[in-house]
Order: C-alpha cells, then structure tokens, then sequence
C-alpha cells in the first residue's frame, strides 16, 4: 500500500514538472481576423495559412532558440469583422493566454477599435495585421508593437502608386468615379487615391455607400453621369459582387480598377466587362506553375486541409498567414529571445524572407512584398504583370 | 437627367416591391393574430437560402427552386406559429419578444449552416432591357412582375373568396367571425403560414438579385414595418403601395443626396408623413 502510495506521488509529481517543462518551451501566437463574415476575404485565408505553418515548424520538431526548443500554439479567434468582438477577442490573448505575438487585424474599423486597449501593452506584445489604418502608427513613439504585414498603397514602394501607373499606360483614363464603404476601411482608400490620381491629371469624383448596401443602382446612376473611364470600387469582395453585376445589367460602366478584392466579381461577370484591373498579390495559377516554393505551399495545403486549393483567395496569404509565422520563428531565432519582443521586433525587420512570396520590413515596421496586376479582359481572358518594388 | 430620374424611378418601384411583399406580411399578420412578426426578414432569409441551396447547390431549375423556398419559408412559419405565436395571439408585447427572440434563433441557425460569408447565386437570368437611355436589369423586372401578380392573387383573393371574406370580417370583429362560424384558430394559423411563404418568395426572388448573408432580413423587416406603417397598418392594398413609395424615396433621394445615408431617406419620409396624418397614408383617421 505504502508502495502504491508512494509510486502514484511520484508519477503525479513527475507529471505536473512535465507538463510545466511543456508550459515553458511554448510560444502562443494569437489571431485576430474576420474568419467569416461579409469581410472574411481579408481573415480566411489567414486562419488557413498560420495553421499550416505551425503544423509544419512543430512537426519538424520545433524550433530552437538558445539550448532550448519551443513549439508554437495557436489560439486563433473569429472577430467576424465585429470591432467590439475583437477587443473581447484581444483582451482574452493578452490577458488570459498571455500571447506575446498576435496576427490580424486586416481591418481597418477593427484596429482602430482595438488601438487604445492594445495600446497599454506596447513593448509586451506584437499586434501584426495588413489593416490599411495600422500605416498611420507604424513606427511611431508608443506604437513599437504595431507591425502592419502588408504594402502601402503610397510612397516609393507603394503598390497602389504601381497600379495607377499601370492604368494608365494601358488605359490612359481621363475621370475616375470612386466607390468606396462609408467606414475606415473605405474612409481611408479615399484619402490614399484622391492625391494620387489628382497628382496624374486625373479628375476624380468619389461616393460612399452604407454597409448592407445591396441595391447600387442609385449611385451608379449619379456616377455615370460623371463618365468617368473606369469605376474604382472597394473594398471587400461581398460588395463588389453586387457592384459590378449591376454596373454591368444596368449598362453604367463596364470597366473595373481595384486595388482591394479579387478577381472573382470580374470573372462572374466576365461577359459584360470590358476591362477589369486588379491587385493580386500572386496569381496562384500562373505562379503554381513556375515557382516550386508556391507549388509546395499549394500541395501542402492540399495535404492538410484535404480540399482543393482555393485560389481566389489564396492571394490574401501576404498578409499575416504562412511566410509570416517562418519570418517570426527567424526572427526569434536570430534575436535569441522568445520573450523580449523588443529584440523580436529588431530582428524581423532586418532581414528578407523568401518564401511563398519575397518578403521585407521597412525601418518602420510596414511589409514590402512582390505582387502581381491581373488585367481581365471581356470574355475571362487574364494577363499577368509581375511588379516587383 | 429627366430620364436618369426615370430610371431611378423605376427602380424604386421594383425594389419597393420587395418592401412591399414584407410589408404585405406585416399586416395581414397584425391584422388577424394581432402581433407584429418583427421574424418575417428571417423568414424572407431562410427562402433567399433556400432558393439558393436548391438552385446552386442541388442544381434544381431556379422556378422549382423558388416554389420549394416559399414551401420551405411557409413549413418554418408552420412550426414557429405552433411552437411559439399561437400563446402570444392578441398580445402585441408577448408576440414582439418571441419575433425577436426568434431573430435570433433563425440568424444563429443560418450562420451555423452557412457561415457569415455572402452568398451568389449563379445568374439565373441575366442581361437586361434597354428603352431609351433607361436600362433595366431583366432579373429586376421578372421579380417585379412575380411580387406583383402574388400581391395581386391575394388582394383579390380577399376580396372575393369565402376565405378573404371571412378573414377581413375577422379582422374587423372577431367575436362575430367566430359567431358566424368562422374557424379562428385555423384562420389565424392559415394567415400567420401564408405571411412567412410570402416573405420566403421575396427571398427566394431576391437571391436571383443580390448576395446573400445571414444578416439580411434585419434590413426588410424595418423596410416592411415601415412600408406597413407608411401606408396605415391593416391596409392591404396599401403595403404595396407604402414599399414602392419607400423603394422610390430612397432611390431617388440617393441621386440628389449622400447615398451613404440612402436608408435615412424614407425614415425622413415616413416621419413627415405621419405628422400630417398618423394613421398612414391609407390608415383610417378616426
């Protein structure tokens, strides 16, 4: 008995060291992202592609930082694109799960809901998120843990800069009609765009719409009196869709530029475009077939989730998804720290990853990355430019 | 410009009628059980997803499909009206916080099958017809002229049957209806079935339009309460009326205005409307 006794001690106590030698040699990376919902083109493919990359770095063993080796944990949670639901969402990381890394958000009217809670824990953690708003306060003082994993639309590298360069050596548009959502994601589109077209010689005119809307016929009939070349609407594909049908069946215009969304409301349309331009930040189909890191992130994918590759929204994996959770393992392997954020930071910012996609910080904490233009013509036929900033 | 505004104007019309066929609900549900079904969006919701499903999914001919939805939207009005309407008939306040709470049970239900991410169906009829310099979308124009002739079907089927005749003088004095050997129970269940069918076709038909979501209906059941209270509650004819002045404000309002504040337009309308008569347009004034 006393034998018994003394064995179950010793396998309890043994078990319990374990378990908190275990708790140690984790690092928990957080999620943020609108999984589903009418924005979930900008969190699905995140939820999808941070997964894949833990799977694999813990299948391999780990990664080791110093002597030891760590494994990675993901806690990943469906804002839904709700900002009063992400701030719960942020405060149960930080606070509960005590995550030291957190991806997301890609939306602008969640990170600025979330800012002044996340701003408390500056030098704690990392807040890594493509939202278009997170540009205005990266590297800025108290904003070290902002981290924004996609380009800007402005400046030398600004992808938004290329594909208005690209319009208009193609197209030589005269009058542009804007279309955007009356929120900060589309606030701020309107703010990027204006100064840029204006600075070409390109007269502008721009509306909002409210969120929910369905029925655009109105407003596209205001901006085709404008007659304006091409239509630039924004933001998420769940409006687009409605867009360019009606923009197309009520004949107001039929030529696209969009530097958010995707190809699909062009492709379901493609009868009745004339010409469709979008930022694409790869081309899975045209890159699956020359480059044999895209190919094996495809394969992988299809290993792991046991379903076909969704390459429409595949091109939203730049932002806070595969490569991302590489970078950050390099980052701390080269920092030697898995806690001092600050050192983190420090190394993830000086150096470049080649992965899926080509990928470096700016000094300030905002990503650089290759991408692609697809040009859809009336009929489904699409051209490929590659920009490389 | 004259005939952007024309345009604009038959656009209104047609997407009034959606509003229309909400509102069509509202009131003859108010009419006979005496409660406010706040869960016709929903209802218009499951018949949108279930055009859907049978259409993109099964690969049903999209008319099997739309009379399969409003069988499917009457079924749920069938088991919602069993399972909760029929304890709160004549109490507007007991029915408000089922319709309510049934919001959300129907909403949660969908997001579990279908999760929040819109919905597309594949066109069923697309292109559209051009007079003049006025375009209309040929899928806006069938559904108008489906809404039209169902909203039609019932007025004079209340008008002229036996049933219709027994339903407004239910309307009007229950004790007697029953006196004179009406079926009230069954007439209450019969109309509470026959508004969620009618919501279920609005969707069926305005999944062939635009994108789905679970969050739609919250949108048409404020655009239906309104048309209802625009035209005057217990006005049949002037449901239809009341979604059409509605669809035309906000279409028209748009052109001339921010279209970001689109839904506002007919609020303003309504408010100012019944300043001058409370009762609605049509509503009786005692």
């Amino acid at each position: 008995m006393r034998f018994i006794a003394k064995f179950a001690t010793t396998a309890l106590l043994g078990a319990l060291l374990a378990a908190g030698a275990q708790a140690q040699d984790v690092v928990k990376i957080g999620q943020i992202e609108a999984q589903t919902g009418p924005n979930a083109i900008y969190g699905w493919m995140p939820s999808q592609g941070v997964p894949m990359a833990i799977d694999e770095i813990n299948k391999a063993g780990g990664f080791k930082v110093g002597d030891k080796t760590y494994k990675l944990e993901l806690v990943s949670l469906d804002t839904r694109g709700d900002p009063k639901e992400a701030t719960i969402q942020l405060k149960r990381l930080l606070e509960q799960d005590n995550a030291r890394f957190v991806y997301g958000p890609f939306l602008s009217n969640v990170f600025v809901t979330v800012l002044p809670y996340a701003k408390q824990f500056n030098g704690k953690f990392l807040l890594m998120g493509g939202a278009t708003r997170m540009h205005d306060f990266v590297g800025t003082p108290e904003h070290d843990f902002v981290i924004r994993t996609w380009n800007w639309d402005a400046g030398p590298n600004g992808f938004g800069e290329r594909m208005v360069d690209y319009l208009i050596k193609t197209a030589g548009p005269k009058k542009i009609a804007m279309l955007f959502q009356n929120d900060q994601g589309g606030k701020v589109l309107g703010e990027i765009y204006e100064p840029i077209f204006k600075a070409r010689g390109i007269e502008t005119v721009t509306e909002y719409f409210e969120p929910g809307t369905k029925d655009f016929t109105p407003v596209l009939a205001k901006l085709a009196a404008f007659k304006a070349d091409y239509l630039f609407p924004g933001y998420a594909d769940a409006p687009l869709y409605d867009i360019v049908r009606q923009a197309t069946e009520g004949n107001f215009i039929r030529k696209f530029f969009l530097v958010r969304g995707s190809l699909g409301p062009g492709m379901k349309n493609k009868d009745g475009i004339e010409d469709y331009v979008v930022y694409v930040p790869k081309h899975f189909e045209e890159a699956e077939k020359t480059s044999p890191k895209v190919k094996q992130f495809v394969e992988a994918y299809k290993a792991f989730y046991k379903r076909d590759f969704p390459y429409d929204q595949a091109p939203l994996c730049s932002s806070s998804c595969y490569d991302h959770v590489h970078m950050l393992v390099a980052a701390m392997q080269k920092a030697g720290t898995v806690e001092d954020v600050g050192k983190v930071r420090a190394a993830l910012l000086s150096f470049t990853h080649s992965g899926v996609w080509t990928i470096k910080y700016d000094q300030r904490g905002e990503q650089i990355f290759d991408f692609d233009i697809a040009h859809l013509k009336k009929g489904g036929a699409i051209q490929i430019t590659r920009v490389e900033p | 410009m004259t005939q952007v505004i024309l345009g604009q104007f038959l656009n209104g019309i047609i997407v009034g009628t959606l509003y229309g066929i909400i509102a069509l609900g509202v009131t003859l549900t108010f009419g006979i059980t005496g409660i406010v079904n706040f869960a016709l969006g929903q209802f218009m919701m499951i018949g949108a997803y279930a055009a859907w499903h049978f259409t993109d999914i099964t690969h049903l001919p999209y008319p099997v499909s739309v009379v399969l939805a409003v069988l499917v939207a009457g079924l749920a009005g069938f088991l919602s009206d069993r399972a909760l309407f029929q304890f709160t008939r004549n109490n507007l306040v007991n029915g408000l916080l089922v319709s309510i709470g049934l919001i959300s049970v129907i909403e949660s239900g969908a997001l579990l099958l279908y999760t929040a991410t819109p919905k597309n169906m594949d066109f069923v009829l697309s292109g559209s017809w051009t007079v003049g310099a006025i375009t209309i979308s040929r899928m806006k124009v069938v559904t108008f002229g489906v809404l039209l002739a169902v909203i039609g079907l019932t007025w004079l089927a209340l008008a002229n049957t036996w049933l219709g005749r027994a339903t407004r003088a239910y309307a009007q004095n229950p004790e007697a209806a029953m006196l004179m050997g009406v079926r009230t129970e069954m007439l209450q269940v019969g109309v509470s079935v026959y508004s969620c069918a009618l919501a279920g076709m609005g969707g069926a038909l305005y999944a062939g339009l635009y994108s789905l979501e679970p969050s739609m209906g919250a949108l048409f059941i404020l655009k239906g309460v309104e048309a209802a209270i625009l035209a005057g509650v217990g006005n049949l004819a002037g449901a239809l009326v009341g979604g059409i002045i509605l669809g035309v404000t906000e279409s028209i309002g748009s052109l001339f205005l921010p279209t970001a504040f689109r839904d506002a337009y007919g609020l303003v309308f309504l408010v100012a409307i019944l300043l001058f008569r409370p009762s609605g347009l049509f509503g009786s004034q005692k």
